[in-house]
Formats: C-alpha cells, sequence, structure tokens
C-alpha cells in the first residue's frame, strides 16, 4: 500500500517525530502567549497513509463538520499543510485566541481571521522548525480556511485511481477550559514524500553520526 | 560560579534523596557536560574529575546502543529549540546489568531565545517499566483498556487495548466525543463531555456500544475511581474497560434459564398436582402407610371405602392399625400384610376385608416399599382394587364353564348311546323276533316251563329295549311323533296303569281343569316321562303319602319363565309327593344321567334325565323343587299346541293285521339277521316280500319288478347309500311308492328339531310280529 521508498523506519519516525515535537513546542509556546492559558501538548502520532484513510481517520474521530486552515508549501519537498479543527471548536479557539473580549457578534465577524491567524502560527512553526532542522528552506503561500468533511479537505477523489498520500500527524493540543482539540496533516505527492526521508536520514547521519 | 556550583551540589543531594537516580547539566556554550557522582556511578565514570566537566558526548556513553540514535536525536531536538526532552532508555551498567531509566530535562533559554543550557534528571524506572510492560501485557491478555481523563479537556488519555476494545484506531489520546460516538444509546457517556458535565459518583457501569472497525455490537464495562484533585471541583477519572458481552448472553442465557427453570418448576408443580388430583380422585384405594402404620396419606376412595366396611373415615397421622382395635381379626390380617410391605416387600395380595355385619368385599392390593431420596425406605404405598364384581363374574363364568362341561359330557354320551342303541337294536330285533316267532310256533301242549322261559326271555330283551329307549330319550336322540293331545283323557288312560305301579300305601290324586289347553306332544313319551315321575314319588314315599298329577294352563312372561325357557303359553304338568325330598346340592344334580337317591340295583337313574330330555326336545322344561322332609314336585312344562285340532285317537290294537297278495314289500336291511326275520315275519302275514341287502339292489329289484312293489321297507342307517337316499331315487322311479323307515337309531337322517318330518314313517327297532303287523297294515292303508 505504500510503497517502500517512502514507508519511514523507526529511526525515521523518532527524527520526524522529534522534529515536528519542536515546531510543535514552538508553536505552542506562541499559542500560549496568545491565550494566556496552559496549552497541552501530546506527543504526536505520525502515519503516513492514503487520502481516502486519513479522510477515514478523522471522521472516525470526528463527527461533526470540520473547518481547516490551509498553507501550501513549496521548497525540497512540496505539498499542503492543513490544521484542522471540529467546526464546532472554531469559535471557541477565536473566544480563546482573543480572550474572550469580543462578543458574539465580533467572535463570528473575525472568526475567519483568527482561525487564519491562529493556523498560520501553529502550521508555520512546524514546518519552519522542520525546514530548519532538515537545513533547507520551504516558502509558503497565506493561509486559506476551509470547511467540511474529511474527504473534502483531502481532496479524496473517489473516481480516480491515483492515490495521493498524507503525512499525518495528530496532535492533541487540548487547551484548558477550552474544548479545542486539531490535527495537523501534510498532504504531499510520493517524490515529495521520498525526498522528506533523504532529508531525514540525512538529519539522523548528522546527529547520531558514527555513533549510531 | 563557585557559588552556584555549591547550590547545585545542594540541589543534587535533595534530588538524590527524592529518588533521582543522577543529574546533568548540559552547558551548551562551553560544550561541557556536569554530572553528580550519581550519573557518573550508573555511567561508570571516574568521580574525580567531575567538577572539570566532561565532553558533552559522554552524555551518550552508558546508554544502550539501540537506544542511542533515538536519544541522540531527541537531544538534537532540545539543542535546536525544543523545550522539553522526556525521554526512556536503557544504560548499561559498568556491572553489566541493563536498567531504565527515565530521562527528564529541559533547556534554558537565554534572552533571545536561544538554549544555553540542558539540565535534567535521571530517574530509575526499571521497576516501573517492569510493572508498565506487565500492565500492557495484562491489558491485551485481559483484554482490559484503561483511561486517564482530566476535567476539562476535550481528550483521553487511553491504552492501545482501550481503542482495539472500542475498534478505533490505535492512539494514546482519543477526543471524548470519539469515544463516546460508538455508544448505542448515548444517554449515558463513557467520558463526561462538556466543561460543565459534574463529576460522576462513580465509574461502574455497563455501555452497549457499536464497535467502529466492525460494526459489533458489544458491552463494555468500565470501571475505576474518581480522583478529587484538591478542594476544586477538577477531578481525574481514572479507570479501565474491558468486554463484558459474553457475560452478558451468559448472565442473558442464565436469566432465561432461570425463567424457564420457574416454569418449569411451575409445570413439575403442576405435573404433581394432576397426580395429587388424580390419585385423590382414583376409584383404587390408596394408602400409605409410615414406619409405625401412622397413615401418611389416604385418598378419598379409600376412605369412602373404609367407611363402606368398617363405619369409620380414617384420617391422616392415624394410627391405622388403632383403627381396628374393636377388630381383632382384621387386625391381625391387616397387620400381617402391612408387616411385610414395612419390611421393603413388593407384593400383590387378595384379602376379604369388611365387617360382617356390613358390606364384604375383596380387594387386590399392590404393595411396595416408599422411598426417600436416598432410597432409604420411609414407608409403604398400597393400591387396592375392588374386584368383588370381577370375582363375582369368575363365579358366574366358572358356572358357565361347568353347564358348558356339562352339556359337552351329555353330548358325548349322546353320540355313544347313539352309536350303541343301533346296533343293539337290531340285535334286540332279532332276539324279539326270533322268541315272538318260536312262542308263536309253541305248540298248545308244550311243556308249559318253556313257554315261560321264552315268556322271561322276552321281558328281559323288553327291558334291554326300554333301557335304550331311555339312554336315546335322555340324550334327546330318540325320534319322537308328536300328536295333538288332550292331556286330561292321557292322564285317564294312565290312571291303571299307576294304580297297579303305586302300592296301596300311597294316596293318587289327579288334579286337572276340563278347560286345559291342548299340547303336542308324543303321547307314548309322555306317558313314560309321567309314569317315571310317578315312580320317583313312590320311591320318595316308602312309608306312603299323597302323590299328586296335577296339570294346569300357564302363560309365562319374560321373568316368570325358568331359564333356558321362552316365554309363552304352556301346560303345565306336576307330580308332587309329600315324601322325603331332597337338599340343594342333591337337587342340582337330579337331572344327571345315572344319578340316583335309590339303592344300587334298584334305578337306572336314567329317569328324569330322560324326562328331561324329552321335554327340552318337545320345546319344554322340567324343574323340580324340594326341600328335605317336605316333598318334592316335579313339573313338566310343554308348550300349548299352535291351534286346537281334532285330537287323534290313541290306537290300541290288540289284533294282528294281516297282509294281502297282492301287497308286494321290498324289504332293505343291511344286517342279514334283522332282515331275515323282517322277511320271515311279513310272509307269515301273508305279503308277498322280495329283498335287498343295501339300497343299489333294492333300485334295480324297483326297476325290473315282475310284480308292482306296494311298499319299500327300509333300514335308515346303511353304508353307501342311506334309507332317505334310496327312499327319494325310488320315489323318482316310482311315484306313489309308500315308504316305512325302520331304525334303531335315525341319526337325524330322517327327523327336524327332534321330530320325524312330516309324512314319514318310523317302525323303531326292536320291533316285535304285532307292532311290525300293525305299522306295516297302518302305512298301506293311509
Amino acid at each position: 500500500m505504500i510503497p517502500d521508498e517512502i514507508a519511514l523506519n523507526e529511526l525515521e519516525r523518532d527524527a520526524l517525530v522529534e522534529i515536528v515535537n519542536i515546531g510543535v513546542g514552538r508553536a505552542a509556546a506562541n499559542l500560549r502567549k496568545m491565550i494566556g492559558d496552559q496549552v497541552l501538548l501530546s506527543v504526536p502520532s505520525i502515519e503516513v497513509v492514503s487520502r481516502q484513510r486519513a479522510a477515514r481517520l478523522i471522521g472516525e474521530r470526528e463527527l461533526a463538520g470540520l473547518v481547516a486552515v490551509r498553507q501550501d508549501f513549496t521548497g525540497p519537498f512540496s505539498g499542503r499543510a492543513l490544521l484542522i479543527f471540529p467546526e464546532t471548536n472554531s469559535l471557541e479557539l477565536v473566544r480563546a485566541v482573543t480572550g474572550g473580549a469580543l462578543g458574539v457578534d465580533e467572535v463570528l465577524e473575525m472568526e475567519e481571521e483568527a482561525l487564519a491567524e491562529t493556523g498560520n502560527v501553529i502550521l508555520n512553526s512546524c514546518l519552519a522548525t522542520m525546514a530548519n532542522m532538515l537545513k533547507r528552506s520551504l516558502s509558503m503561500t497565506i493561509p486559506e480556511v476551509l470547511r467540511g468533511d474529511g474527504a473534502t479537505l483531502f481532496e479524496v477523489d473517489f473516481a480516480s485511481e491515483k492515490q495521493g498520500l498524507v503525512l499525518f500527524l495528530y496532535i492533541d493540543f487540548s487547551v484548558r477550559n477550552h474544548n479545542i482539540r486539531g490535527y495537523i496533516a501534510m498532504l504531499m505527492d510520493l517524490p515529495s514524500l521520498a525526498t522528506l526521508k533523504e532529508l531525514l536520514d540525512e538529519f539522523i547521519a548528522r546527529v547520531v553520526g558514527d555513533d549510531g | 560560579m563557585a557559588e552556584r556550583r555549591a547550590a547545585d551540589d545542594q540541589l543534587r543531594a535533595v534530588l538524590a534523596a527524592a529518588g533521582a537516580s543522577g543529574s546533568w547539566d548540559w552547558d551548551i556554550a562551553a560544550d561541557r557536560l556536569f554530572v553528580d557522582t550519581r550519573f557518573a556511578d550508573l555511567y561508570g565514570l571516574d568521580a574525580r574529575n567531575l567538577a572539570d566537566g566532561l565532553p558533552t558526548s559522554a552524555f551518550f556513553g552508558a546508554i544502550h546502543p539501540e537506544d542511542r540514535p533515538r536519544i541522540r536525536i531527541a537531544v538534537a531536538g532540545l539543542l535546536a529549540g525544543a523545550e522539553l526532552f522526556s525521554k526512556e532508555f536503557r544504560l548499561v551498567l559498568p556491572s553489566g546489568e541493563t536498567i531504565w531509566v527515565h530521562g527528564r530535562g529541559q533547556s534554558h533559554l537565554n534572552a533571545s531565545d536561544e538554549p544555553v543550557r540542558f539540565t535534567g534528571l535521571l530517574v530509575d524506572v526499571t521497576e516501573r517499566k517492569r510493572t508498565e510492560e506487565r500492565l500492557r501485557i495484562a491489558q491485551s491478555a485481559g483484554g482490559i483498556g484503561t483511561f486517564e481523563y482530566s476535567d476539562g479537556f476535550a481528550t483521553v488519555s487511553v491504552s492501545q487495548e482501550f481503542c482495539r476494545l472500542l475498534g478505533l484506531h490505535p492512539a494514546e489520546r482519543l477526543p471524548v466525543r470519539t469515544i463516546n460516538s460508538v455508544l448505542v444509546d448515548g444517554s449515558a457517556q463513557l467520558i463526561p463531555e462538556g466543561t460543565d458535565a459534574a463529576a460522576p459518583k462513580a465509574l461502574e457501569g455497563d455501555f452497549l456500544i457499536r464497535r467502529r472497525d466492525d460494526g459489533a455490537e458489544r458491552w463494555i464495562a468500565r470501571r475505576g475511581e474518581v480522583v478529587r484533585e484538591g478542594s476544586g471541583p477538577g477531578y481525574r477519572l481514572l479507570g479501565a474497560i474491558y468486554d463484558v458481552s459474553d457475560a452478558k448472553r451468559t448472565q442473558a442465557q442464565m436469566q432465561a434459564l432461570n425463567e424457564t427453570l420457574e416454569l418449569r418448576v411451575a409445570e413439575a408443580l403442576a405435573e404433581k398436582k394432576a397426580y395429587a388430583d388424580v390419585i385423590e380422585s382414583s376409584p383404587a384405594a390408596v394408602t400409605v402407610l409410615g414406619p409405625g402404620y401412622e397413615i401418611l396419606a389416604i385418598n378419598r376412595a379409600n376412605i369412602d371405602a373404609f367407611e363402606g366396611a368398617f363405619g369409620k373415615r380414617p384420617e391422616v397421622g392415624a394410627n391405622f392399625l388403632a383403627l381396628f382395635d374393636d377388630l381383632p381379626e382384621h387386625r391381625a390380617q391387616q397387620q400381617a400384610i402391612w408387616t411385610r410391605a414395612l419390611a421393603g416387600e413388593t407384593f400383590v395380595t387378595v384379602e376379604e376385608f369388611g365387617d360382617r355385619a356390613l358390606a364384604r368385599r375383596w380387594y387386590e392390593m399392590r404393595f411396595s416399599p416408599l422411598l426417600d431420596r436416598d432410597g432409604l425406605q420411609i414407608g409403604a404405598s398400597s393400591t387396592s382394587y375392588d374386584i368383588t364384581d370381577r370375582m363375582l363374574a369368575e363365579a358366574q363364568l366358572e358356572q358357565a364353564e361347568d353347564a358348558l362341561r356339562q352339556a359337552q359330557k351329555m353330548e358325548a354320551v349322546g353320540q355313544l348311546t347313539g352309536g350303541i342303541a343301533h346296533d343293539f337294536n337290531n340285535l334286540l330285533t332279532i332276539i324279539i323276533g326270533s322268541i315272538d316267532t318260536a312262542l308263536r310256533r309253541l305248540e298248545p301242549d308244550a311243556d308249559p316251563r318253556l313257554r315261560r322261559s321264552l315268556d322271561n326271555a322276552v321281558t328281559g330283551a323288553e327291558r334291554a329295549a326300554a333301557l335304550t329307549h331311555r339312554l336315546l330319550a335322555f340324550s334327546r336322540r330318540q325320534a319322537l311323533n308328536p300328536r295333538i293331545l288332550d292331556v286330561p283323557r292321557l292322564l285317564l288312560g294312565m290312571s291303571d296303569l299307576l294304580s297297579r305301579t303305586i302300592t296301596e300305601a300311597i294316596a293318587v290324586a289327579i288334579d286337572v281343569p276340563d278347560d286345559l289347553w291342548q299340547i303336542e306332544a308324543d303321547p307314548n313319551q309322555l306317558e313314560n316321562a309321567i309314569l317315571n315321575l310317578a315312580v320317583n314319588a313312590r320311591d320318595a314315599m316308602p312309608a306312603g303319602g299323597q302323590l299328586t298329577i296335577a296339570a294346569r294352563s300357564v302363560a309365562l312372561d319374560e321373568a316368570a319363565a325358568p331359564d333356558d325357557v321362552e316365554a309363552g303359553e304352556y301346560v303345565a304338568i306336576s307330580v308332587a309327593d309329600t315324601g322325603v325330598g331332597m337338599d340343594a346340592e342333591m337337587l342340582a344334580k337330579v337331572f344327571d344321567p345315572f344319578f340316583t337317591t335309590k339303592e344300587v340295583g334298584k334305578g337306572t337313574g336314567l329317569g328324569l334325565s330322560m324326562v328331561y330330555g324329552f321335554a327340552r326336545q318337545s320345546g319344554g322344561h322340567v324343574t323340580v323343587s324340594s326341600e328335605p322332609g317336605r316333598g318334592t314336585t316335579a313339573t313338566i312344562l310343554l308348550p300349548r299346541a299352535a291351534a286346537d285340532a281334532a285330537v287323534e285317537p290313541v290306537q290300541n290294537q290288540e289284533r294282528v293285521a294281516l297282509g294281502r297278495a297282492d301287497e308286494t314289500v321290498l324289504v332293505v336291511e343291511d344286517d342279514d339277521d334283522v332282515r331275515a326275520y323282517t322277511v320271515g315275519a311279513l310272509r307269515e302275514l301273508n305279503y308277498r316280500t322280495i329283498e335287498a341287502h343295501d339300497g343299489l339292489s333294492a333300485l334295480r329289484l324297483l326297476e325290473r319288478q315282475d310284480q308292482p312293489i306296494t311298499l319299500l321297507l327300509t333300514d335308515v342307517v346303511m353304508p353307501a347309500m342311506s334309507g332317505p337316499e334310496l327312499a327319494a331315487a325310488a320315489i323318482e322311479l316310482q311315484p306313489g311308492l309308500k315308504i316305512l323307515y325302520t331304525s334303531g337309531y335315525t341319526r337325524d337322517t330322517i327327523m327336524q328339531d327332534g321330530r320325524l318330518e312330516a309324512g314319514v314313517e318310523l317302525l323303531p327297532k326292536p320291533f316285535t310280529f304285532k307292532t311290525l303287523a300293525s305299522k306295516v297294515r297302518e302305512v298301506l292303508d293311509q
């Protein structure tokens, strides 16, 4: 199902988790600064899955509609990064970010902007950290807010035989006293994933050296 | 700087006391690693040079080679900006032992957010790791998933088994909503949802879920604890879940079983009640006694029967034997059979019970021991049936069988008699005929002793003939020749005979009304019967008495008619004496052949049985009533004649009727001597006679007769062709031919219902010269 050239071994997975962890840590720190409340970070799990499976994974977890912040990235490896929340969480997130100072009308008015900004902070932290750690640079588009179910977000084309792959990072960032949780997903094609794997190997060689 | 080191040393001491296995301080800027003595011990470092620091690569020195790359990556992350270091890895100690440690560290940032120091503690978690390992194995082996939830968070920390149980993709954290979404019924939540949710009081609960992966419905049990955090409203839920579907199913089955058990118990009770009802309403008498003869159970039929027999109603709990205290005989009888039963014997017995003053009944009683659950005897039961009716029926059957045997005996005797009579009468015919001839040829001046001797011979032969006749009569095989009779006239005609037979000490009275109905019977046989009864009466009155012969017209309805007699009109002729009488035992045998009350040699014992045979053969009956000392009355019932008719006079011809020379008689007889005698006698009577020894010869003579044959005198029973067969063929050859049969025993060939067929003439053997002459003349003159 997943081609060998992109399947991650244990160490590569550890390395990727570590790198993303750094990114998420930075994002959490930034978020903490924005919200001013405790943000709980889970150690993310990482999976490379098909788009259908990704859609099913998220559908299994989230029953209501979803809202996502999307940013495309280009560089040695290119793709599309998604920060996904349950739709019901989005206003909560906006309220958390805006510190509860706004009225309902204002929150609704600001929702898109607040989501885009929050998403930008988190996705940027992650992607920038990854690029930095892998000693490469990535350029990113401006954030965009999407709504829909997993299939919509992962652009599942049921008619097509061609299966895009998803680097699925489950990051549970529960915010104390706000029911917020989310996911980061990176949609990448095969060559990009192969490149990512190569870069991870470089990183490992660098860090572990001849010791490993 | 030294001050800070001192403070650090102090901190390390505190940490060591707190259980930390070692601490480190990684100076990123100086690229030196400072460790405490415990860290050095674990790593096998020289404790004396610690103050100067170590190359940072020393951090990885003791780490298990398999874990080292992972830790290098993590440290690289931290050095690159990650805030926290939290890793578990293995250390290989100088002793060679491998332990698990948890390294927990933190980066210290400078003002520009760049990491400058990386400090942390190593804690020996080998025990915990083992415990965790055990827990993991326990969870997967036991199918127990664990979860931890902190109030206010949207996610729950779960174990892999937890995810597996709910059919969810394995993860370490799951959204509360995801977990609750597997519930089939959403009213109760596995994990409280929403910020306002109050702390649950307890975690005990069972939940029906639909597994997300295969859609199977399963029952999940949740157990655990609610942990309060401080004094605030916050709480944590620590719990476990496991699949209880099988238990639920088993429980449901048990419940179903339980329900059906109740049903089965109810059925069994109903069955038991049905049994009890059946026994209670059974016509059989059921008794159950305990070892001390106390009544444990007794059914209604038994109580009623007991009351009928003894006038008491027994009750449960009473002593059964005590019920018979005033009946010692019964008490002994009951005790005897119940002692056997209580000793464990199973048996069947027939007993007669009951107060003699009340009803005595026969019972068939079946006894069996009463056992408890363990097979120990705790009493005995009896089931009794009143078989009195059956016993009576059996007695009646026995009587009927006796009667049948008697009838069969009579039949056998009759057959024998008939056989004997046939030959015997032929012999007597020859004897009587020959003596008759001799007497007629005797010169008038012959020796008177010779004549007396011949007379004696005739008397003896006639007595022999009479005996044969009686034998045939009682076996109802005599040939009757019934006529319409006027009984008063017949009795009047007998008075001479009676007065000669009955001694003078006996007064004879004849009591007959004039308007008596006529009967149809053989007059000679009726006279014989009456004479027989009169002789019996005479013999019953050796000292004299009164003999009364009476006749009455009686109409018998069904009720009045004796057994074997049809209702109808009869003439009853009774012969009563005032003699010694008979008891019931004798009375029952009076009709048996050869039964006699007379001394040996004085009677044949055939008298009454001959009368009985005659009466039955004539469609009537004989009854005898008697009591010792009160005399005996014998009554002959004979059916009334179908219509009153002219009474035929009883002929009593003394003169010998002769024949004429133009009258030819064809004599057919297979017995040569009889034939010779018959032919001789007929010729002496002036008839022209031709003879044949069998039917075929006779027919040949008939075909070529020189002179017309007037009469065919034929024996009835002959080999090859019988008398009637010959007669039929002869009539065909010569219509109008007169036929006279002669026979000692006809074997029913010319009789119907014991009477001669209409138009049939019979000369019974033995016949005399006179009876032959008169019968031939009678037939020829018709």
